[in-house]
Parts: C-alpha cells; structure tokens; sequence
C-alpha cells in the first residue's frame, strides 16, 4: 500500500515537471513576443505575423522530419544538403526536360525521398551510425547538387514555379483610390498551409497510429520492441524517408519562394532542424518528442531571428544568442530528467 | 538483538583476531521496500565469508552499502576498528575494499596493464612511463601466479583471465576487503581451481574476502564461515564446517516449498504441443531436443551459459537458427524472426526485462498492447483508444498490476509490477507456447507467487509453459519435467518429482546419471 502513495507522489512531481517544460517552451514564446512587440511596433502586426509563419515553415518541415527521427534514437544531418538537391532537380526538370511544374515538384520531393530510404537502408541494413549514414548523404546530396548545376543557380523557370511559394489563401487585395492595389489582407501563405497539414497529420500519425506507436517504441527500447515483434528496420527507414521527404519538400517551396534554384541553398538547415526538436523536449537519446513541441521550438528560432533582426542586432550576435536558448532549454530538460 | 549477535559471532571466531569490517544493525529503506532490516555481518582477516541468500534477499544491497554506492538508513559500519561511512565507490576503494562484479568492469581496448592502472597511471612528466606500467603490472600478476602478458589487450582475454586481471587490480589497490560476486558463474572448472588457488594464496596473505555465490557445493573448498540472508533480514552467520549444504538451504528458503509454490492446477496429458529436435547454433548449443505437453510446465534448468537462454532466444527468432525443426501442434514452423515466432504464437518473456522486455520510458499501456496493436487498431493503422484502454485497464485488473494508472510510465513502477506488464502483453497475444526466461529474478515473494499461478493457469488452459529457471526450488517445486542444459546441450530430461537438487546439478555439471 505504501509503495502506490509513494508512486502517486512520484507521478505527481513527474507531471509538474512536464508541464513546467512545457510551459517554458510556450512561456518563453510568449515572453519573446511580449518583449519584440514592446521593442519593435512593426512587430505584432498581421502581416510581420505572416512573415514569421513562412520564415518558420522551412524549419518547422525540417523540425518535424528530425523530430521523427530522434525520436527513434537516430538523427539526420542530410536535409540541408538534400532540400538543396530536391529543389534543383525540380527545376532543371521545369527548365530542362520541360516537365509541367506540379509533376517537377513532385520528382523533386520524391528525390529527397529517395535520400531518405538510402539513409534508411545504410542505418537498417548496412548497420552504419545514423550520425555517420546522415553525415555522407549530406556531402553526396549536396556534391550531386553542385554537379547537375555546374553550382551555378537555375533560373529563368516561369512564374507559375514561384506559386507554391509565394501564393497565398485569402489574400484580399483592393484597388485604391490611386488606382494602386492595396493589401488589406495579406492572406495566409501556401507554405503556411502545408506546414499546418503536415504538422497535425504527422502528430496523428506519432500519437494515434500503430506506426507512431511503433516509433516511440523503437526509440524507447529497440531490443524490446524487436522482441514484441516489431518490424525495426522498416519502423526506423520510415522516419529517414519521412525526414528526406520533408526536406525535398522543403527544398521545392524555399526555391519557389526565389522562383531560382541554388545549389548552396539550405547549409546548416539541419542544425536549425535538430534544434527546433530539442528546444521543443525531444531526446536525443529517443522515444521521446512531440510535433507540439518541435513547432513550438520552430517558432522560438523563427520569432528571435525576426525580432532580433527588428531590433537591428546582427546576425553575429543573433547566432549567440540562439545558440545559448538552446543550450538553456536543454539543460532545463536534463534537469526535469535527473532524478 | 545485538547482544544475540554478539554471541553468535563469538563462537564464530577466535576473541583475540580483530575483525576487519563489521556491520551491526544495518537497514535499508527504499521508497515502499524495505531492502535490508537490521543485518549483522563481519569480516575478519585471512578469511573467506560467503553470503547466502536467494535472489532478492538483499545480499547486493548489502554489498552496496560496504562499497559506498548505497548509504545505509541506519546502522553502524566498523571498517579497522573505526566506524566509517563510504560516500562513494572511489572512497571505499581508497579505504581498502575492492569489488570484483559478476560483468567484469574492464575497458576492453585497453592492454591488460592498464587496465589495472587505469586512473593512476605511473607518469613521467605529462606522459605516461610505459616501462614502468609495464612492470608494475608484471609484478602484480606475478604475484597471483597468472601467466598473461601485461601488453595484451583485454578483449583478446577469456572470462577467466578478464577476472585474473580484476583481482590483480583490486591487489594493486593494496585492498584488504574482496567482495567477488559470483565469480565462477561464467568459469570452466579448471578456470574454477584456478581462481581458488589464488584466493587460498589471498587468505594466506590476509586479505579478507566476501564471496557470494549460488554455487552452494563449491563453497566447501575454500569459505569459512556463511551469512545467510532472507528477504533482507539477518538469519544466521555459521562456520562452514559445522554446518551443511541442507541447513544452509534450509535457511535461505525459510518455508517449506509448499508454501512458496501454488498448488499445481494443471495436470500434464500424453498430447504433445510443441517439440523441437536437432537445434543447433554452431558454438552455442547443438542438437537439443524437447517436447512439451499439453497443461505441463517443462523446466530449463542448468548453469549461466549452458544454452537455457539461447536455445528459447533461437526458437523465439532473436537469434539465427543453424539446423533443427520446431514443431507446433503438427505443423512444422519456420521462423526468421521474433516476429514469425510471434504470429505462430509463440512468447518469449526475457531474462533482463529493462533491456529487452519492456519500453521503460512508455505508459503501462503502450507496454501491454505492444505485441498486438493488430488487436486495438482499425484498417487504417489507427489505434482506437477505447478499446486500447480497455485492453489496458483489464490486464492491470487480471493480473493486479499496481499503478496509479495505466498512463504511469513503467519505469516508476516496481520489479514485479513490470514483470507482470510484459506478462500481460504476452497473454494479450494469446500465445500457444510461452517461454519464460526467469520470471521471478529480482522480484518479491508476493509477486513471484502470483507469477508461478499465473504460469499454472496457463499450462491449465493448454498453453504450453517452459520455466527456464538457475533457481533449483522453482525448478522443483513448479514443473513437472526439467530438461538440464549443460554445454550447450541437453544432458538430461528428469522428472520433476522424481529428481532433487543433487541430481540437476549433476547433470548440469556434465556428470550425467548418479552411479549406482
């Protein structure tokens, strides 16, 4: 009998504990606002919001792919490299072989799959460390990327490549007085949008699917889960296509977005990824982690970024600064775990 | 209490020696268990203790506390006549007392010298002095008569002479105090005399050692005297010679068997269910051979490494199958993995259920449903949590897991409550044949019981149950056959009721049947 009441005190303190990690994560989003918003009057505007929105889509797509696969104890350092090679192959397949945009999107986000079931098969089949598997992809997808292009930009793609990316849903425009439209409503972005599916279906999939069950699983113990009769290899080789497919995805809209496709763009966006993850509560270690947490974390990056630069501090001390909010976050987790 | 104690230990050994380490009255509370109640033990120099006591009783808490990695609840510590306490491992191996664990403790890329200087490296300047590692270690193993050069690198060691070295650092740590935790469980008998030849050498130079083991029958060659301890209570300190193998035991189990085993339900029929022949795992086991009836509970018995584990581990898929058939109800199944095994409905409950049984970071839940989300799941994938939660609440029902809810992460829970989750996540596959790789290692008294029904009701039901077990009385007083496991193969299948301890052992040491 004593041993339930020391349990339930136990699970108490535990749940405190969570939702204080929560609670700073989504406190100190609040907080940052708070503060840009007094520091910046441009700042909480609709339209600064809808900027944020999309400067926060590229890490937030990233962020979700890396948050399924840290989740399953490995990491993808890749899908910088990876978004890259997804977005030039999809617009030399627009220039080039003159494929219809929709269908050259659809090659690009598909070669970024492709990346990720290699990813997939080199950590499951050929047992190589997701660290090193991940770490090869990045040179090789970022190396293809330069080759195909002659590492010169593709450009000259038509407008309708720049749809996805620039578009946006309920965008109310009226003619003004001077015959010059006015933007009203700036409406919400296309990749806005994607980012909100693809968040609240990949948080279905973790949360209310057999396979989101499985990778918790995976993550949480990997033995035990082969020996609960688990299909490990297929479980983990679905979050590296998850992940290569998110950044191909990715990597389509970042180059609608210029309506040119760099073969550099997207250095470093794996970073920014893995730590939009962690700052949102995933272990590294795996068999923990949310999509709530990961977007949230997204935004904290996209929110200082944009208000850092709002506030004219340079991109130097922006990196700093960052930079330390990861490491404060994560030590808050590890303070939560020790005990 | 104390002053019984006193007495006891009087007689145990001669007034005028001083005792090397003496513990009075020492309890251990963890939250919601009482690990240890007012244990008495002491230690004097030049002689061999053993701690007795099965599993659970407490003997490693104990050891523990005398290493500094548990801080005793009360009770005093009298370490060379003044009252210590160790506030870490570093500090009790400074003071003297080394511990040599049943998995070595060895860096395996490291040569053999230093490792045993690892952390106090002979230096010149900021470098390392090669020359006189090298020495100093070559004394050290000298000095125990071990003829292995200090260059080699561990990993290129056997178990035998990994341990050779773990005593040869304990040595160069001047350590006065060795505690050696079953430390022929993994030797050869030749590798056995060994390691007691340099412990007679040991005594003889006045070290004090605290020997645990479960290999009642070889403590007579070189153990003293015998603590026996029983669900963390002091029972009796002995001299060895004056007492025997069946008071000992005796002591250990404190009750009869009746009273720790459930009357059996089931009773075994001529049907076979499952059987297996010709199993063979080049450098594991070869050609094993059993068949199961159905409502029996067949036993594995047999030594650490004798193949118990890896010929259910190979059935169950985990590990590759070199020759053999298995054989359900009359089907010949062919298994590639856990889970083929599974889908046959075979179950596997695992000896080390946090590294392999359970999800320990995941809900009570998740663990119980996870080898058949099928079961709680649409066409879609998707899982429907009402029935998913039922499934949940009803197993945490059946098999009186004690959790707060079925949402508490299995970590926080107990031993026993853990191993009933796995328990339940197998039952919730409706497995044919299940194999439970000591079930009850590490658990209460109470839960172990609930286990054992559990086991009994299943062989009632026609599911066919094997007990592989290093535990003789569940052994004997759970199954109806035992098939006895010795080098990787089966030397013998006894009846339960026909058999003693005395005989598995025999045949687990290879001797085979009792001369008559």
């Amino acid at each position: 009998m004593a041993d339930i009441s020391e349990q339930g005190s136990v699970r108490l303190s535990d749940r405190q504990k969570d939702i204080i990690q929560k609670f700073a994560a989504l406190g100190s989003l609040f907080v940052l606002v708070a503060v840009f918003s007094l520091t910046s009057s441009a700042f909480f505007t609709v339209n600064n919001g809808m900027t944020i929105a999309l400067q926060v889509t590229s890490i937030a797509l990233l962020g979700i792919g890396a948050t399924c696969v840290i989740i399953t104890g490995g990491i993808d350092l890749s899908v910088g490299s990876v978004l890259a090679l997804s977005g030039v192959v999809a617009a030399l397949a627009v220039r080039d072989w003159g494929v219809p945009v929709p269908f050259a999107m659809l090659i690009g986000i598909l070669t970024g799959s492709l990346c990720g079931w290699i990813n997939g098969l080199l950590v499951t089949k050929m047992k190589l460390p997701p660290f090193i598997a991940t770490l090869g992809m990045m040179l090789i997808a970022r190396g293809v990327a330069l080759q195909i292009t002659g590492a010169r930009a593709v450009s000259g793609l038509g407008e309708s490549f720049g749809v996805l990316g620039n578009g946006s849903l309920f965008r109310v425009v009226t003619i003004g007085d001077d015959g010059f439209p006015n933007v009203s409503f700036p409406g919400i972005p296309y990749p806005v949008i994607l980012m909100v599916v693809i968040a609240i279906a990949v948080s279905m999939m973790l949360n209310r699917s057999v396979l989101g069950r499985h990778i918790y699983a995976v993550g949480s113990n990997s033995d035990a889960a082969r020996l609960s009769g688990v299909n490990v290899s297929r479980v983990v080789s679905f979050t590296y296509v998850l992940s290569g497919t998110l950044a191909g995805l990715t990597g389509c809209v970042l180059m609608s977005r210029l309506v040119t496709a760099q073969p550099n763009e997207g250095v470093m966006y794996e970073l920014d990824a893995i730590a939009s993850a962690v700052i949102g509560g995933t272990s590294l270690i795996g068999g923990v982690g949310t999509i709530s947490g990961t977007a949230i974390g997204a935004f904290v990056i996209g929110i200082l970024r944009n208000g850092l630069n709002m506030n004219g501090v340079s991109a130097f001390t922006q990196q700093i600064i960052i930079g330390l909010v990861i490491l404060g976050t994560v030590w808050i987790d590890q303070l939560r775990n020790r005990r | 209490m104390q002053h019984k104690a006193d007495i006891r230990h009087a007689r145990a050994a001669s007034p005028e020696r001083r005792a090397l380490l003496r513990l009075d009255g020492i309890t251990k509370e963890f939250p919601g268990v009482m690990a240890l109640s007012d244990v008495h033990f002491d230690l004097f120099p030049g002689e061999v203790h053993a701690v007795c006591g099965e599993n659970g009783a407490g003997k490693s808490t104990l050891m523990k506390i005398i290493s500094g990695v548990y801080q005793p609840t009360s009770g005093s510590i009298v370490y060379k006549g003044q009252e210590s306490r160790f506030a870490s491992p570093l500090e009790s191996e400074a003071a003297g007392i080394a511990i040599i664990h049943q998995e070595l403790n060895l860096v395996p890329h490291l040569s053999v010298a230093e490792n045993i200087y690892l952390a106090r490296e002979p230096r010149r300047g900021f470098l390392v002095d090669r020359k006189k590692l090298r020495a100093d270690a070559k004394r050290c193993l000298d000095r125990l008569g071990i003829d292995i050069d200090p260059e080699t690198h561990v990993r290129n060691l056997s178990v035998a002479q990994s341990q050779m070295v773990e005593i040869a650092k304990a040595l160069s740590l001047d350590a006065e105090v060795l505690i050696m935790d079953e430390p022929t469980s993994s030797l050869t008998e030749q590798e056995t005399n060994l390691l007691f030849q340099v412990i007679r050498d040991l005594k003889a130079s006045g070290v004090g050692i605290i020997y645990i083991s479960h290999r009642l029958d070889e403590m007579e060659e070189i153990v003293d005297r015998v603590t026996v301890l029983r669900d963390g209570r002091y029972i009796a300190t002995d001299n060895f010679h004056d007492t025997t193998v069946n008071e000992i035991v005796a002591k250990m189990v404190g009750r009869s068997l009746e009273e720790k085993f459930p009357e059996r339900l089931s009773e075994p029929s001529e049907e076979i269910i499952f059987s297996a022949g010709g199993l063979t795992r080049r450098g594991v086991f070869s050609d094993v051979g059993f068949s199961l009836r159905r409502g029996e509970i067949l036993g594995f018995s047999g030594l650490m490494g004798a193949g118990r584990t890896e010929v259910a581990r190979a059935i169950f898929g985990a590990d590759p199958l070199d020759a053999g058939t298995i054989t359900m109800h009359g089907e010949t199944l062919t298994i590639s993995s856990p889970r083929d095994a599974i889908a046959a409905g075979i179950a596997y409950l695992s000896e080390d259920r946090k590294a392999q049984g359970l999800a320990i970071k995941m809900p009570v839940d998740a663990n119980v449903t996870l080898a058949n989300m099928d079961e709680v799941s649409n066409g879609f994938g998707m899982i429907d949590f009402a029935k998913h939660n039922k499934v949940a609440n009803d197993y945490v029902e059946l098999l009186d897991i004690r959790t707060p809810s079925i949402k508490q992460p299995v970590r926080l829970l107990s031993g026993g409550n853990q191993q009933k989750i796995i328990i339940g996540k197998w039952l919730f596959r409706k497995p044919k044949v299940m194999f439970f790789d000591e079930p009850t290692r590490g658990i209460d008294v109470g839960a172990k019981f609930a286990i054992y029904k559990i086991m009994d009701e299943l062989a009632a039901e026609g599911i066919g149950v094997v007990l592989i077990s290093s535990e003789l009385p569940e052994i004997l007083g759970m199954t109806d056959r035992v098939a006895v496991f010795h080098g990787g193969r089966i030397t013998g299948v006894l009846e339960t009721r026909n058999t003693d301890q005395e005989e598995i052992m025999r045949y687990a040491s290879g001797y085979g049947p009792k001369a008559h």
